[in-house]
């Protein structure tokens, strides 16, 4: 607004009313006139008999009032002086005149729409880096961590990690091989895990563990610690399956993806948990994009194991498409309710792209018959039937940062 | 400011209008709530949706807004109150508390890996930083609350320590929760003391005057009313123990300890049960009786803190019925239940509508990339929308019913104390709040 509009809409006559004035020195209520003079807002004593202060209309500020009363601020000032104006003729032939008064709050609701388009941008920017920016961050961090830190680490984690697994049923051990039956499974499992690790280039031992569990799962966790379960053996109808397998999860320790992940989640936390989501139902809306965006960076750390765990099974002349098989009986199992995960695009595209790998030589028996026989024992007598919650990548379980799936 | 300014009398022409009627008389001593309810549920509608569309970013501007409004509704004497505070200032105040709270976050889970301390031991060391940081940011944004609250062109002020609060609200934490709670109301009467005693109103300094033996006898009974079927329950299995069945000289009992040789004898009498029947009884029992009796408890505390309040000679004191607070709970639950019947319906029309969409477009031959996301997210969205509903309902219903019914019910004695107080400078930050804020537990 110009100032000749302004001038030309301020109407001649001065209008006055009654108003309470405090003035910031003590908390005296004063009754004054009011009246609106050509420049400013001149308070008048009650007694009509001095002008107790003028108001500039520039300065004037409209302040947090009950509907029906208008309550006038100076602009910057240190002390609250206040008038309260109650006459609805009054405060309107004021607001005439100080145009900045913004008692309608247009200029307040322009600062919200601005938050509100900010937020919005702010809330994109934190996706993208989200999606892009992290997983290179998290690339360039995790090689700069020692790996007897990351060996620490993993040591926690399973401390936290194995009481959740272990369930304690039939009172046997929570890990297969340690009573003297099993005794025979576990030389053969040492001999397989040896075989792909004289092949292999792990950065310290894989401490490769059967688990009396009853799905069909497998994961590793940073440090080296790969847990089979119980329930994965006996879905393997080959020492190549189960190989396989566990060259895959032996591809999370090479590639470090277990703490790749826990920095990730580190970081999603801080850009989403610290500054978003603090209102009721807001958890569920942060958890759901974390989840949606650490699976998206597991499907890439999935492949990267998937192509190890084929040239280590070409290293050690065994079949690498063993592991394809595997995964589409898992992905095809009819007893379970998991016509989701059955037709889920992912672990399809997993199982075509292990099966591009072109096979020359027939594969070389890892294991002798008798001594797969004694590893598919290693749980006892009774090995479980496989049934239970089948579990594949992408269903998160178990979830501390593991990599879960076969 | 010019008050003492002395000018020649103001030029009045005879043309002006003739003086409207003058300002309403000053009220005595009234405390009163002066806005509508359907504009506090506007404010709160209108600030569930932006909070959701913004994922929280919004909320500085909501409590603004929301304190803004109350603070200008509630009148006392025949004026509001006024809040000054800015909605940045409590954005700075969370970025500030942010920038402390992380490395502390970081030191203590860098330290339990270093030292190889037990897991629970991190957790004990954050749950303890937790309520320390806590208590000393419920203080803090407290003297930020008071100093942003202009009365009749003064504002009111809080000096003491934050620290110092927290310690004592920690120790008196702790005798609560060691005395069963008996000691809650010598506590409320301490902690408020302290509070009260580093609060002024511009030069008139406050205090607090709430005995922790009158809240004490009035909330015993309830105290009793709820643990009473606990006590029932243990007194009824303390009365079939034989405290005889332990023999010392048996080698068997002797092995087995005093605790384990009655127990046993118990089950055997009673079996297992009936045991596990009359503790699930008892607690059951007792967290419905202090459910129902919350209303009471409450209108008691509301009722003893307003009547405590003291500025200089001004006291204040409140009728506030259990009967009102009753009422406002039903109007809650019963407005709850409503909404949930509306949703549940909404959402499964939405839902259906939605599904349907998505499966005519998958039959139609492309496969939407992603078809299992879309659905989640929208479920995400749909609860959220959900517990932002209820939330809403409970801020309007219950926070501002309460507010409303304590303001109303309240009146202040020597009124015209109000007309001398003297100004005090000065201002607080907003780290209180922002610490408050992120650690999770703001409220009004």
């Amino acid at each position: 607004m110009s100032i000749a509009a302004d001038t030309l809409m301020v109407p001649a006559a001065p209008v006055r009313g009654p108003a309470f004035y405090f003035n910031g020195v003590t908390s005296k209520r004063h009754d004054v006139i009011v009246e609106t003079a050509a420049n400013s807002l001149r308070i008048i004593d009650d007694d009509q008999q001095y002008v107790v202060d003028e108001w500039n209309y520039a300065d004037l500020r409209s302040r947090s009032a009950p509907e029906g009363i208008l309550r006038l601020g100076r602009r910057g000032e240190a002390a609250l002086a206040r008038l309260e104006i109650r006459d609805a003729a009054l405060a309107a032939a004021i607001e005439v005149r100080a145009p900045a008064l913004d008692r309608g709050g247009a200029a307040d609701r322009r600062l919200r729409q601005r938050v509100v388009v900010l937020s919005l941008a702010a809330i994109a920017s934190l996706v993208l880096t989200a999606i892009f920016g992290m997983p290179v961050l998290a690339n360039k961090i995790t090689p700069l961590i020692p790996l007897p830190m990351e060996r620490k680490f993993g040591e926690a984690i399973d401390k936290q990690v194995r009481p959740l697994l272990d369930t304690g049923n039939r009172g046997a051990a929570f890990q297969c091989g340690t009573a003297p039956g099993e005794a025979q499974g576990r030389k053969s499992l040492d001999k397989l895990v040896r075989q792909l690790e004289t092949a292999a280039t792990v950065p310290y031992r894989a401490r490769v563990e059967v688990v009396r569990r009853k799905q069909a799962n497998a994961f590793a966790l940073p440090g080296g610690h790969v847990y089979v379960f119980e329930g994965l053996l006996a879905k393997s109808e080959t020492p190549d399956e189960l190989a396989g397998v566990i060259a895959h999860e032996m591809g999370h320790v090479v590639h470090r993806d277990g703490t790749r992940a826990v920095l990730q989640s580190a970081g999603l936390s801080f850009l989403f948990g610290m500054m978003l989501g603090d209102f009721v139902g807001g958890g569920a809306v942060v958890i759901a994009a974390k989840t949606v965006l650490s699976s998206s960076y597991s499907r890439h750390a999935e492949a990267a194991a998937d192509r190890y765990s084929v040239e280590l099974m070409q290293k050690v002349e065994a079949d690498p498409k063993a592991l394809a098989a595997i995964l589409s009986r898992i992905a095809s199992d009819k007893d379970e309710g998991v016509a989701l995960l059955r037709d889920h695009p992912e672990t399809k595209e997993r199982i075509a792209a292990i099966n591009k790998v072109t096979v020359d030589d027939p594969p070389k028996p890892l294991l002798t018959g008798a001594e797969w026989k004694a590893l598919k024992a290693i749980c006892g007598s009774s090995p479980g039937d496989g049934k239970g919650d089948n579990q594949l990548k992408s269903s998160n379980q178990p979830k501390p940062s593991g990599q879960p799936k076969p | 400011m010019s008050d003492a300014v002395t000018l020649d009398p103001p030029p009045l022409p005879g043309s002006l209008p003739p003086l409207l009627p003058g300002n309403p008389p000053p009220l005595p001593g009234l405390v009163r709530f002066v806005g509508p309810e359907w504009a506090y549920w506007q404010l709160r509608i209108k600030g569930a949706a932006l909070l959701l569309v913004t994922l929280g970013i919004y909320r500085f501007w909501l409590m603004t807004d929301v304190r803004r409004f109350l603070w200008s509704n509630t009148e006392i004497a025949g004026e509001t109150l006024e809040y000054d505070g800015l909605a940045t200032e409590l954005l700075l105040g969370f970025l500030f508390a942010i920038a402390i709270l992380i490395p502390i976050y970081v030191a203590i889970a860098l330290a339990s890996l270093e030292l190889d301390l037990p897991d629970y031991s991190s957790a004990l060391g954050g749950l303890g930083l937790f309520v320390v940081f806590g208590e000393f940011a419920r203080y803090r944004a407290r003297r930020y609350r008071l100093t942003r609250t202009v009365f009749r062109g003064l504002r009111f002020h809080q000096d003491g320590s934050g620290w110092l609060y927290a310690l004592y609200a920690i120790l008196w934490w702790i005798l609560i929760i060691a005395s069963l709670g008996l000691a809650y109301p010598w506590a409320q009467a301490n902690l408020q003391r302290y509070m009260m005693r580093h609060t002024s109103y511009g030069k008139l300094p406050g205090r607090f005057e709430g005995s922790g033996w009158r809240l004490f006898l009035r909330g015993m009974p309830l105290w009793l009313a709820s643990v009473g079927p606990l006590l029932v329950a243990a007194g009824f299995v303390a009365a079939r123990i034989d405290w005889h069945a332990f023999d010392l000289a048996n080698p068997e009992d002797a092995k087995d300890g005093a605790f384990a040789v009655i127990g046993a004898d118990l089950v055997g009498k009673l079996g297992t049960k009936t045991l596990v029947g009359i503790g699930i009884g008892g607690i059951a029992g007792s967290v419905l009786v202090a459910v129902l009796v919350y209303p009471v408890f409450q209108a008691i505390v509301y009722r003893w803190w307003l009547s405590g309040l003291r500025f200089g000679d001004i006291a204040v004191t409140s009728r506030l019925r259990i009967g009102q607070v009753y009422l406002i709970y039903l109007r809650y639950i019963g407005l709850v239940w409503l909404f949930m019947i509306g949703a549940s319906i909404g959402i499964g029309v939405l839902a259906s509508a939605i599904f349907a969409l998505l499966s005519a477009v998958h039959i139609a031959g492309s496969q939407i990339p992603g078809r299992d996301v879309i659905g989640a997210g929208i479920g995400v969205l749909f609860y959220a929308a959900f517990a932002l509903g209820i939330s809403v309902m409970h801020q309007v219903l219950i926070t501002f019913g309460l507010w409303r019914a304590a303001a109303q019910s309240a009146e202040i004695s020597d009124a015209p104390i109000l007309d001398t107080v003297e100004a005090k400078a000065g201002l607080s930050s907003a780290l209180g709040e922002g610490l408050v804020d992120a650690l999770g537990f703001g409220s009004v």
